[in-house]
């Protein structure tokens, strides 16, 4: 399903973003830890197997979510179901919101591991344990012997859904409407009012959308299909406030809208500026590829506070929004172990490369800039070398 | 972990079949336009997704210069089933919906609403709620795409 992708996803970007302190740092995450690498030079061909491992345990349904044993932690951790804090994952099914929100997760867990297994388990019974999802299941199990039985009654629910519906959608569009329930029928149901209530006891399985008015407000088509479709946006919404860093002070659509469209325009850009600078470095691009492949294939499975390599900080793309950030890379946080040869160079390279063709794109760059880098340049020089290795591979 | 590296990985075993193929670029924007194409058409060929925005990306780029079609195909590993009948056919069926879509609601869409629809690849034809839906699918791929192509830039 579509929505656990995107929070799997989320995760995943959080978990860098946390350890930077400036917005936006997706730029700073860029892990340069060549002395890392320095180390792994005689892997350069490890890449052709290393794809061949590449997780395919998963059917085209739900690739990315049915390899991440992980993902009902981070689900939690990232999710917006809940308003409250996820300490409510381990609390007694007690309190109502925690149940709430975590009831978002078993059923959100419980649908891709039965669309991996194919055939309908029986209803009522607890989720069945198949081999990729081992993990999600028993941090899944976790919570469902701790939550209310309504919760395992919609995880079974969850599962007949799958059974019938083929798209993610449809499914996901069924859990929030019948989630945006009857409160007549729930008694310990604190937040009536709430948008993602409690579940309801299990319905036969329908192949359209049923929608329960609640309490004190219209009933009429029109405006139960629009609350419906308000609240889709809105989940949405907090999905993308997880992802987009710098969202969470924004209180309001139309601010975080602007948010969302500068931080794409903003990516959009700096893939632009990022090929015309492998374009301008690097004339044979994939003969460097292989070495570079391998070499990345360990860098990603370390992860990220990094080194900020110089030069980054000098891209137009950000520069607007990273003036503050680069006084700080001067005054060295972590200093990147590049030795700074190269490093001229390639300035000179991609200075040149600037030049002549894009003028009109790049205006920000400016002479500030350059002397501020290659001045890091040499402070890096003096500063330390781990790079002795570092060296010989460039 | 595994997850967040196979989509990498993925991007990059993509993005070095699709700059396999032979070109003679000579000057620096033509390079990196062939760069930019793979990167592009890598990164919407990952995940075994069939999101709009993939389609809409992947369409786009073969129907601006049809040479790039080798690129797509390389990348995707199968021929593209005709995409000219297909994207007829498409856009048909999403005037259709976007026109039943406009005569419910019946409002006018916003100055914001525009400006995401131009940057997410297809977003003329989705609807609000699909529209942030893609969008954060295609957030998270941008994101991946700028990482590995910085790290990239930054080894070299």
């Amino acid at each position: 399903m579509d929505k656990q992708h995107y929070l799997m996803n989320a995760g995943i970007p959080l978990q860098i973003e946390a350890s930077m302190p400036s917005p936006w740092t997706s730029d700073q995450s860029l892990s340069m830890d060549h002395h890392f690498d320095s180390s792994l030079t005689s892997a350069a061909f490890a890449l052709r197997h290393l794809i061949g491992k590449l997780d395919r345990s998963s059917p085209a349904a739900l690739p990315s979510l049915a390899a991440d044993p992980g993902f009902a932690e981070r689900a939690a951790k990232f999710s917006c179901f809940g308003s409250r804090s996820f300490n409510g994952r381990t609390s007694s099914p007690g309190s109502a919101t925690p149940g709430q929100s975590m009831s978002a997760l078993p059923r959100v867990a419980s649908s891709p591991s039965l669309k991996l297994n194919g055939s309908p388990p029986p209803r009522n019974r607890k989720l069945p344990s198949s081999g990729a999802n081992s993990n999600e299941e028993s941090s899944v199990s976790e919570q469902i012997p701790s939550s209310n039985s309504r919760k395992r009654k919609s995880a079974s629910r969850g599962k007949n859904k799958d059974d019938r519906s083929n798209s993610a959608k449809e499914a996901e569009e069924d859990e929030n409407l019948k989630r945006s329930k009857q409160t007549q029928n729930c008694e310990n149901e604190q937040e009536c009012n709430e948008n993602k209530t409690n579940q309801k006891p299990p319905e036969p399985p329908k192949d359209y959308i049923h929608v329960r008015a609640r309490r004190g407000q219209a009933t009429d088509s029109h405006s139960l299909a629009e609350r419906v479709r308000r609240e889709k946006i809105s989940e949405r919404m907090k999905l993308l406030q997880d992802l987009v860093p710098g969202c969470n002070k924004v209180a309001g659509k139309a601010l975080m809208l602007d948010e969302i469209i500068n931080y794409v325009q903003s990516l959009q850009r700096q893939v632009e500026f990022l090929s015309m600078k492998l374009a301008s470095v690097n004339p044979d691009m994939d003969f460097n590829m292989e070495n570079l492949l391998s070499k990345d294939m360990y860098q990603q499975s370390t992860s990220l506070p990094q080194q900020m390599y110089p030069l980054d900080s000098s891209s137009p793309a950000y520069y607007h929004h990273h003036q503050n950030v680069q006084h700080q890379l001067l005054h060295g946080t972590n200093i990147s172990s590049v030795d700074p040869l190269p490093l001229d160079a390639t300035l000179g390279i991609q200075i040149d490369g600037f030049a002549q063709n894009l003028p009109q794109q790049f205006p920000a760059f400016t002479e500030d800039d350059l002397h501020s880098i290659v001045q890091m340049g040499f402070i890096h020089n003096s500063v330390q070398n781990q790079t002795s290795n570092m060296k010989v591979e460039l | 972990m595994k997850a967040r590296s196979s989509l990498k990985q993925e991007f990059l075993e993509k993005w070095r079949k699709g700059l396999q193929i032979g070109r003679n670029d000579s000057t620096i924007l033509e390079r990196k336009d062939a760069i930019k194409l793979s990167a592009d058409v890598a990164i919407a060929a990952t995940r075994n997704a069939a999101t709009r925005w993939r389609r809409a990306l992947l369409c786009d780029v073969v129907s601006k210069n049809p040479t790039n079609k080798h690129v797509v195909e390389q990348i995707l590993g199968h021929k593209l089933k005709n995409t000219a009948a297909t994207t007829r056919l498409t856009t048909a069926c999403r005037r259709r919906i976007l026109r039943r879509g406009q005569n419910y609601r019946r409002r006018k869409r916003n100055k914001r609403s525009r400006a995401l629809r131009k940057l997410v690849p297809g977003g003329e034809e989705m609807d609000g709620v699909l529209l942030l839906q893609e969008t954060l699918d295609y957030i998270v791929s941008l994101r991946a795409q700028v990482d590995v192509m910085r790290r990239l830039a930054a080894i070299t």
